[in-house]
């Protein structure tokens, strides 16, 4: 406890130097900007910001990332609220109230619960991820090759089960991503699968790319599509949050809170389930359930406050398991390793300073947002009106320099074409996303673990059923399945049901 | 902002779709090398992990016909009427980004000038309808070409200069 207290104190003191504070305030900004103009995600502008940092030292480097994933999840919240268009896909849930309360001319009060909401979000996660970091760390040293076969498939399946409407075609889209990640050269015998004698396939499709292609040139493309709708804005009253929206709500905030950190420790989830899930949670436990989606603070609170607490929570499987709990997670998975930092179950170990360094990021990143909240509305505002025919081409140039950028390759470039407009192929046809893009970052975990786990075993498939977390994790997985069969979820519907009858009547006696 | 959902026949198309890429996957796993001569024992072959996977998506694929065809797909099959008009956007888009990366990056310009060209093309073309309308094509060309110059040279600051990244 104290040693990590010892930790965290020694990298505020790393991180408080004027340049570092420039840095994470003007990655805050970028973020904030890029989470506010619709069609810009949080994953893009994590994934752009990793090659423009890729010449800085790793901490700086990660500490931008950070603050821009953190900016970029609170940024969509004013353009919820403003505009009534989630500026990510994290702030649809605040669009319902947010939107509500601009329309009764509380833009301002809205923006404030917002910035609270966003902020004691991201401290609750913070907190988690200080503390439960070291333990699961530890749990993790347990995990051998079964473990992580397991877990690099239920990551894939219930990450497409809960992004979109459509569990199988989440699936189905997990599932390419393993199959992306199987091409290239192979890691048990330096094989090329899939290659077709193509040379610059033998490195593998690189996230990165995949990446800013699937959600910058796709989201490209989708927004140039249309023609941009008229965008007007509500007037606004003051932004600065109000103690007693916090303190009136604050089991709320609690509960949306750890909520938010937990869906973030689950693979692949990300920021939307998780204020979707704490606006849902407050909603059935709020005394005033009529109010929400006709302006409710309390809905708002809990949409804002889950999102943001994603964030941290959604770091804890990275530096745990090297395993990301969301899509813009993905990238910062990827930039570690860029930068020669080895998360995994061996962090706690080797490097237990960078866990604390990371929550020291959140932590700037958190003062960074609660600045601008309480400052940069009018500019924001301003960016808002920035007609898209002038924000896309820019954007699609930066996709073309963050695809090279890594490694120099025109063959990245061509890599962001193809992801691109398979991308936005995919989200006509009502494809998730983000199970894709944690399928070709889980891709070679399965593939090796499960070779690996079948050398161990000589073939033999029994301990990836009878190993106690082995079997845990498959009864998750083929949990998760069945449960969209309607015969099954039905049947374990009425078991529970006739299970806790007897506890119901028992209440209601008492 | 909110995506319409696709048709049943729309998924019926991209189950096949799925299907036949997944006989693929799989007819690629299962003729590729396993690496006898290595004594590799077949359980860790290189074929193994990407077979499995094909077979996945197959058995997926091959769901999403059924349900696409319980849900009336076939009776609603016919193919949707493609406009170029009506997709000119879309396709215009394409054409311009597919133009730079591939024709103007990486063949002898120097990236600031490439990048102010493409910028300066794409905006004039998707603001030339409302240029027109409103009569200011001329002042619309001579601000696009300006807003292309501009990014093209602090994009290339900030990256080049600024944080040392090298450029295509």
């Amino acid at each position: 406890m104290f040693d990590g207290l010892q930790l965290f104190a020694h990298s505020i003191a790393n991180f408080a130097t004027p340049v570092t504070i420039a840095y994470a305030l003007g990655a805050c900004l970028v973020g904030l900007i890029i989470g506010a103009l619709p069609g810009l995600t949080a994953t893009m502008g994590v994934a752009l910001m990793t090659t423009l940092t890729i010449a800085l030292p790793p901490n700086i480097a990660l500490l931008i990332l950070v603050c821009t994933y953190v900016g970029a999840i609170y940024g969509g919240s004013r353009t919820a609220i403003l505009l009534n268009i989630p500026g990510t896909p994290a702030s649809a849930a605040s669009c319902l109230d947010g939107y509500a309360l601009a329309r009764q001319g509380l833009a301002g009060r809205a923006m404030g619960i917002a910035t609270s909401g966003s902020v004691i979000g991201t401290w609750i996660g913070m907190l988690a991820l200080a503390t439960l970091t070291p333990v699961l760390g530890e749990a993790a040293l347990k995990f051998g090759a079964y473990e992580f076969f397991w877990l690099a498939l239920f990551g894939v399946v219930i990450s497409g089960n809960l992004t979109g409407d459509d569990p199988l075609k989440g699936w189905i889209a997990g599932f390419l991503g393993l199959f992306v990640a199987c091409i290239g050269q192979e890691g048990m015998y330096a094989y090329d699968r899939f290659t077709f004698g193509v040379h610059d396939l033998s490195g593998g499709i690189s996230l990165i790319p995949a990446l800013v292609g699937a959600f910058g040139f796709a989201e490209v493309l989708t927004v140039i599509k249309d023609r941009p709708p008229k965008i007007i804005i509500n007037a606004f009253d003051t932004v600065i949050p109000r103690i007693q929206d916090v303190t009136r709500y604050w089991r709320t905030v609690i509960r949306s809170g750890l909520i938010g950190t937990g869906i973030g420790i689950v693979p692949g989830v990300g920021e939307d389930v998780a204020a979707w899930t704490s606006y849902a949670a407050a909603r059935r436990a709020s005394a005033e359930k009529e109010k929400f989606g006709k302006g409710s603070i309390e809905g708002l609170m809990a949409a804002e406050t889950g999102d943001n607490a994603c964030v941290p929570g959604s770091v804890i499987p990275v530096l745990t398991l090297a395993v990301p709990g969301s899509a813009p997670a993905a990238v910062l998975l990827a930039a570690m390793l860029i930068h020669g930092v080895q998360p995994g179950p061996l962090i706690m170990v080797n490097s237990p300073q960078f866990v604390y360094d990371v929550v020291t990021m959140m932590l700037f990143a958190s003062v960074g947002i609660l600045i601008y909240g309480l400052t940069l509305t009018q500019l924001l505002v301003k960016i808002l009106q920035v007609p898209q025919t002038l924000v896309m081409p820019v954007v699609f140039v930066l996709c073309v320099v963050g695809s090279f950028a890594i490694a120099s390759r025109m063959f990245d470039i061509y890599v962001m074409l193809a992801f691109g407009v398979l991308g936005f192929i995919l989200r006509r046809f009502n494809y998730p996303m983000a199970p894709l893009v944690l399928g070709i970052v889980l891709g070679d975990l399965l593939d090796k673990n499960l070779r690996r786990g079948l050398t161990l075993s000589d073939g033999d498939l029994s301990p990836f059923f009878t190993r106690p977390i082995s079997f845990v994790m498959f009864l998750l997985v083929a949990g998760t399945i069945l449960m969209n069969v309607p015969a099954f979820s039905n049947t374990v519907s009425r078991l529970w049901a006739g299970a806790i009858a007897p506890l119901r009547r028992k209440s209601r006696g008492a | 902002m909110e995506e319409e959902k696709p048709s049943p026949f729309a998924d019926l198309i991209s189950g096949g779709v799925w299907l036949l890429f997944a006989i693929g996957i799989v007819a690629g796993s299962w003729t590729m090398d396993r690496l006898v001569h290595l004594k590799v024992p077949v359980y860790t072959a290189p074929g193994l992990v990407p077979g499995l996977l094909g077979i996945s998506i197959a058995i997926m694929g091959l769901l999403m016909i059924v349900r696409a065809i319980r849900a009336g797909a076939l009776a609603q099959a016919h193919l949707p009427a493609f406009s170029i008009r009506e997709h000119w956007r879309l396709l215009t888009a394409l054409a311009i980004c597919f133009a730079f990366a591939l024709g103007l990056m990486g063949h002898g310009l120097p990236f600031w000038l490439a990048t102010a060209i493409f910028i300066a093309v794409f905006v004039f073309v998707f603001q030339f309808e409302e240029r027109r309308a409103t009569g200011t094509l001329l002042r619309g060309a001579a601000f696009a070409a300006m807003f292309g110059l501009i990014c093209g040279g602090v994009i290339f600051y900030v990256f080049q200069e600024v944080f040392l990244v090298r450029l295509p």
